[in-house]
């Protein structure tokens, strides 16, 4: 299983939530977090931001379906502008229900 | 060293933080979420009124409020860590959480920069 957690822009996080729900992905956990990039914030006239906010998409899936589910945010969260987010990937070594107590997705 | 990243209902947090305290594990990392599982959103999580039929109508809610806590610990604790949140957490409902369990390379504490196994003892 791998853990994905996608950093993607406020107002694109609903498309993404979408689509992934439609491609039978439906179970995630969304939070909001700020940060930056390599840009170090964005520069408006003389105003610097420094952190800027973004949500957090976290979902565990098994491997076979990791690429579908990065395909799946990265055509969803693209702008073409700075600031569309990254996409990790991470491994996770066990699952559990806490209802059912049984191992696995 | 193993992180692990329990999604569990809010209202088990306090219940949780103390069981875990006197176990042995105090250290952790809680975070407010919002999320959903398979069953698209049930309601029946939130204190406010809702029409009955709601609550057992899946995607009725697109998140649900729920706490996220993350702990690291040596490898030798992870299924009494586990263990302990699925009992305390376990309620038979829809929506009782979920409970990773992700392997860390490295922890370093910052005060005294120990490495490994001091750094989470």
């Amino acid at each position: 299983m791998k853990m994905v957690r996608a950093i993607v822009r406020p107002e694109k996080a609903e498309d993404v939530v979408d689509a992934l729900a439609s491609a039978g992905y439906v179970a995630l956990t969304k939070m909001d977090v700020v940060g930056r990039g390599k840009q170090k914030g964005i520069h408006v006239g003389n105003i610097y931001y420094d952190e800027l906010p973004k949500v957090m998409l976290m979902l565990v899936t098994e491997d076979q379906n990791v690429e579908e589910v990065i395909e799946i945010i990265s055509r969803a969260a693209h702008t073409g502008s700075f600031g569309d987010g990254k996409i990790f990937v991470s491994p996770v070594e066990e699952a559990y229900t806490v209802r059912t107590g049984s191992k696995g997705l | 060293m193993k992180e692990i990243v329990a999604i569990i209902r809010p209202n088990k947090m306090t219940r949780t933080k103390e069981v875990l305290a006197v176990l042995g594990f105090p250290a952790m990392t809680a975070c407010k979420v919002l999320g959903r599982g398979k069953q698209k959103g049930l309601a029946g999580e939130v204190s406010f009124e809702m029409r009955p039929e709601l609550l057992q109508q899946e995607g009725s809610l697109k998140y649900i409020p729920k706490r996220l806590i993350s702990l690291v610990v040596n490898d030798e604790d992870v299924s009494l860590v586990v263990e302990i949140i699925m009992r305390v957490n376990r309620t038979g409902e829809v929506g009782d959480g979920r409970i990773f369990v992700c392997p860390v390379d490295q922890a370093v504490r910052v005060r005294t920069q120990e490495e490994g196994k001091e750094a989470i003892c």
